[in-house]
């Protein structure tokens, strides 16, 4: 006899998009920081892409609410062991470093890039946080399948990792980038991150065992299975193994990791309720 | 602290009246619904925000082949240990100096986190004010010297209000009695303040296992896993970022490689 929050598209979407900032802006701050000079156009990217992202979450948080004037009582209380809590702290924090990081990616001078580079080290903390922070949420009620995942979390975040690097990927190629080491090694990462969100989705679909039937099977499989384990996740692979060199092919590939990162939070979200 | 106050559900008592059910719409001034047709004389099938207490009707298969018909005033449990107030980000859902669980209106913001953190599904979500409701214990009458308005209510006492302390010993003395009398499986529910979510505040004494009352059998805090998931995550953080390092740091090859 449980309920169900009644959370819907609009939860979807800032579960997507939050992983998208998050994941787009480490993975900016890791290129900007241990990559070589070519990259620096991922490391831009991944930082503007994050800002506008972040605002998108923060109105479409509020706009979910019952009412959206008192978004700020969320403001008013720090529980650090709940993740609502925390999680709109933590969007905030992350909105100020992205804002921060996006700004000074336009400086060309040597102490601004200096600082530009540490500060968002300290920001890929918070990147990190609000890629995984909002599966540890749904892993922290009452509900069946999703108080039954001990791996939502690392999953949300391996998933945040694929869809935001290929979200830079994708815009690399909309911006005609050259073909230069920086887009390479963008989806070496991305492959490397894909890799380890098909093993953490196998490990995670273990764990639960017949209480991840809600997504596995019945009404949602075909969109699990098909969206997002095969079009989302094993065709990218497989298109990036053969393809490697063409360009169309690598954003064919984005879209399609996209669009399964959109499936996961999609399942995950909707099965529980309906 | 005021000693803890608590609510004594005695199902075995309950004649399915709803007068309780009545007294609290009245009270708290809750607006009528529509009915809903439930295949019994229950109605609503569950709490709403407009139904904080509810007569739920049960019809357990004997052994013999008759149905017993039982019948429980369910209501929210007021935890002490209280998934609800644990997600409320806003400090909303807060413990009143009796031990009761409450939600401040006019601090909720909607978020709806405490929805799916009750294990027994009692916050409900109001779409006209755009909060969430759930039984306040009368928080008004409590703080007045007076007992909720279910409990008075209450004609045949299957409702009792009082001290928790003494009406667990009350409970107890009565489930020895009912056994005496040939209810095998009278049990209480909650009553036990070392037992799951530290005790409930409304407990209960039910004369079948509590899975027949659709109650879970031990429900558990859902936010006892939050260290574990976090560090999972941190774990997953940490393979993600060093992929990404090795990537990003791997020059020279990477040229070839787009």
């Amino acid at each position: 006899m449980l309920k169900t929050p009644g959370w819907e598209m609009m939860i979807v979407w800032y579960f997507f998009l939050g992983g998208i900032a998050g994941g787009a802006y480490f993975t900016a701050a890791i290129a900007d920081n241990f990559g070589g000079p070519r990259d620096g156009r991922v490391a831009r990217i991944g930082y503007l892409l994050s800002l506008p992202l972040t605002g998108l979450c923060g109105l479409l948080l509020i706009a979910d609410l019952g009412v959206p004037t008192r978004f700020l009582n969320m403001l008013g209380v720090f529980k650090f062991w709940n993740p609502m809590s925390i999680g709109a702290w933590g969007l905030g924090i992350f909105g100020l470093f992205s804002f921060i990081s996006s700004v000074l990616s336009f400086s060309t001078s040597e102490q601004m890039i200096g600082l530009r580079r540490k500060a968002s080290l300290v920001g890929s903390i918070f990147g990190f946080f609000l890629a995984a922070y909002t599966g540890v949420l749904l892993s922290n009620t009452a509900l069946p399948f999703w108080g039954d995942s001990r791996l939502m979390g690392a999953l949300f975040l391996a998933s945040g990792a694929s869809t935001g690097m290929a979200a830079i990927s994708l815009l690399l190629f909309l911006s005609g980038a050259p073909a230069g080491e920086g887009w390479g090694k963008l989806k070496k990462a991305d492959r490397y991150s894909m890799v380890f969100e098909l093993l953490v989705l196998a490990i995670f679909l273990a764990l639960l065992g017949s209480a991840a039937r809600p997504i596995t099977s019945g009404h949602f499989a075909p969109l699990f299975w098909g969206g997002l384990v095969g079009a989302g996740l094993v065709i990218p692979l497989v298109l990036e193994l053969v393809g490697q060199r063409v360009k169309a092919i690598a954003a064919v590939t984005a879209v399609l990791v996209l669009a399964g990162g959109f499936v996961l939070r999609y399942v995950v979200v909707m099965s529980t309720q309906s | 602290m005021a000693r803890t106050l608590a609510m004594f559900t005695d199902t075995s008592l309950c004649i399915g009246c709803r007068a309780c059910q009545v007294a609290c719409k009245q009270w708290n001034e809750l607006g009528a619904e529509v009915p809903e047709w439930t295949g019994s004389y229950q109605n609503h099938s569950h709490f709403t925000d407009k139904t904080y207490r509810l007569v739920r009707f049960m019809e357990d298969p004997k052994p013999s082949g008759d149905l017993a018909w039982l019948l429980m005033s369910d209501v929210c449990k007021h935890c002490a240990e209280a998934g609800c107030l644990e997600a409320c980000p806003t400090g909303a859902i807060y413990r009143t100096d009796f031990g009761t669980v409450n939600i401040n209106q006019d601090v909720c913001n909607g978020c709806r986190y405490c929805v799916s953190a009750c294990p027994f599904g009692v916050v409900s979500f109001n779409h006209e004010t755009g909060t969430v409701r759930k039984c306040t214990f009368c928080n008004d009458r409590i703080h007045n010297g007076l007992g909720p308005a279910c409990a008075k209510a209450c004609p045949t006492d299957s409702i009792q209000f009082g001290f928790r302390e003494e009406l667990v010993r009350k409970a107890a003395n009565r489930v020895e009695a009912l056994k005496a009398m040939g209810f095998k499986d009278a049990q209480l529910y909650g009553a036990d303040s070392k037992g799951f979510l530290g005790g409930l505040n409304a407990f209960f004494l039910l004369l079948a296992k509590p899975a027949t009352y659709h109650l879970p059998d031990s429900p558990r805090l859902p936010q006892r896993n939050v260290v574990v998931d976090s560090l999972l995550s941190i774990g997953s953080a940490l393979v993600v970022g060093l992929g990404a390092l090795m990537a990003f740091r791997d020059r020279g090859k990477g040229d070839a490689d787009a």
